[in-house]
Order: C-alpha cells, then sequence, then structure tokens
C-alpha cells in the first residue's frame, strides 16, 4: 500500500506533466521550465525533483502517449482488424494529445537528439502494427499492392499536411475533432483494390 | 504485463512469449528457431531491416534509430557499454 507521502509525490508528478503539456502545446519547446512550474502552481525547484533534466521531462511527455499510442496499436494490430478500426483508434489517442503532437511534429529537428529518438522510436513502433495489418490486406488483394513504406508514409503525409496547417483548416476547433472521418475515407479509399 | 526485454514488445497473451512460455523475458519476434533469444547483432540487423521496409528510411538514419532503441532495452545495455 502506497503512503500519503508516495501518494503526494504522484500527484505533483501528473500535475507538472500535465503543465508541461499545455504550456508546450501553447509555446512550443522553447518554453522554460518557470513557466512549467508557474503553470503547474509548484516551485521551480519541484520540478527537478522529479525531473532531475528537461530531457527527462520531455521524455516522460512524450512516453506516456507514446506508450498508450503504442499498445493501442498493437491489441488491434494482433486481432488483425480492419484498417479503419486501427486508424481510427490512432486518431483517437492523437486527439487527446492534438496540440502537443502539432509542436512534436513541427519542432522534432530543435530538441536535443536523445529526445527525438525517442518519438521516432515511437513512430516505429506505429508503422509496425501498420504494417502488420496491411500486409494480410495486400495479399487479400483487398488493398493496392504498394510498397508498405509507402502506403505508411502517404497516411502520415496526409495526416501531418492536416496537422502543420491547423491554424488554415480548422483554427477554431480540433483539427481531428473536425477531419478524422474525411481523412481516414479518403485515405482508405485511395489505397483500396 | 512483461514488456520484451530484446525489442520492448508488449507480451499480454502466451502466443507472445517465447515457445509459448511466459517464464521468458523476451517475445516470440526475438526467438531463434532453436528457442533461445536472438544474438545483438541478428537483433539489430532485423530492426534495421523492419525499420527500411515499414517506414522507408535511408540504411544509416534506420541503423541510428534501432540503436537508440536497444539502448534502451535491457537485454542489450551492456553492449553498448562496451561495444559503442
Amino acid at each position: 500500500m502506497k503512503t500519503k507521502r508516495q501518494i503526494q509525490k504522484e500527484s505533483t508528478k501528473i500535475k507538472i506533466s500535465n503543465a508541461a503539456y499545455n504550456v508546450y502545446s501553447e509555446y512550443g519547446f522553447s518554453a522554460t521550465t518557470a513557466m512549467i512550474a508557474k503553470e503547474a502552481g509548484v516551485s521551480h525547484g519541484t520540478i527537478f525533483v522529479h525531473f532531475p533534466s528537461v530531457n527527462e521531462l520531455l521524455i516522460h511527455l512524450i512516453e506516456i502517449f507514446g506508450n498508450r499510442l503504442a499498445l493501442e496499436m498493437h491489441n488491434l494490430s494482433k486481432k488483425n482488424d480492419a484498417i479503419e478500426t486501427l486508424l481510427i483508434a490512432y486518431i483517437d489517442v492523437l486527439k487527446k494529445y492534438e496540440s502537443f503532437y502539432i509542436r512534436l511534429i513541427s519542432e522534432r529537428c530543435l530538441l536535443p537528439e536523445d529526445v527525438q529518438m525517442i518519438f521516432v522510436n515511437i513512430q516505429s513502433s506505429i508503422a509496425v502494427h501498420f504494417n502488420e495489418v496491411i500486409v494480410t490486406k495486400i495479399e487479400n488483394q483487398m488493398i493496392k499492392n504498394l510498397p508498405v513504406h509507402l502506403l505508411f508514409n502517404t497516411w502520415m503525409g496526409l495526416l501531418h499536411y492536416y496537422l502543420l496547417n491547423k491554424d488554415l483548416f480548422s483554427p477554431e476547433e480540433s483539427l481531428l475533432e473536425r477531419y478524422d472521418s474525411e481523412l481516414i475515407t479518403t485515405f482508405l479509399e485511395l489505397i483500396k483494390n | 504485463m512483461k514488456i520484451c526485454i530484446a525489442c520492448g514488445m508488449p507480451m499480454l497473451e502466451k502466443s507472445d512469449f517465447a515457445g509459448e512460455d511466459t517464464k521468458k523475458d523476451y517475445c516470440i519476434h526475438c526467438t531463434r528457431p532453436d528457442g533461445s533469444m536472438q544474438s545483438f547483432e541478428e537483433k539489430k540487423a532485423g530492426m534495421i531491416h523492419f525499420i527500411i521496409k515499414t517506414q522507408g528510411f535511408d540504411y544509416k538514419a534506420a541503423t541510428k534509430i534501432a540503436e537508440s532503441n536497444m539502448k534502451r532495452l535491457p537485454a542489450w545495455k551492456d553492449c553498448f557499454n562496451t561495444e559503442v
């Protein structure tokens, strides 16, 4: 059983993580830890008790949503579900982190290399699960016989183009809430045999 | 939930484990035909191949990604301390 102190420690860590998501989403990765401390309502030093460096904080944030995404994809690809189911589940997780994800894809090159690699590895894991599902569909002639990396990159290209231009496509509301069905339906229509 | 020490895959069902043995710490994808775990070089080559196949990346970039992934996995920590 956890002690009161442990529970409080975990709660503060969650509070800092949530504040960091908000601050990075709004201001990008040049935002300072002082801004995160203010948002979380904790002292500046408290952040470093939980995350000894900014890199560790960033890695923690990317891993939380990345692991969630990877586990969801893993479960669905094992069932060899429809591609549509996989893409819906994928977008549903992204919806919860939309602003943070846009920062990640637009500012990735500005992040320290070890942090970048965490994100790139998550994308690789998504690609593997996408591949598992798509290969079977190609074998069953349900999908065009195109290289799997191009099918994956076509989907990511479409999705990222809309996300990176959110200010033009959906300035007032969540882009993924507005375009999810249209993007999925169009992509499936393009690749089906 | 167990995570494969060699590739990081979540092992949720019996069929995910090497030889369907839930006591094993590595998954079915990291197993040699004789049931033993793949070597560092075998796993690295496999990961690079998969990254190129599924994402179309350049070989050098794929190698960097595979190595950074392996560095974080328990099975290969010692390999990096001595080899890299």
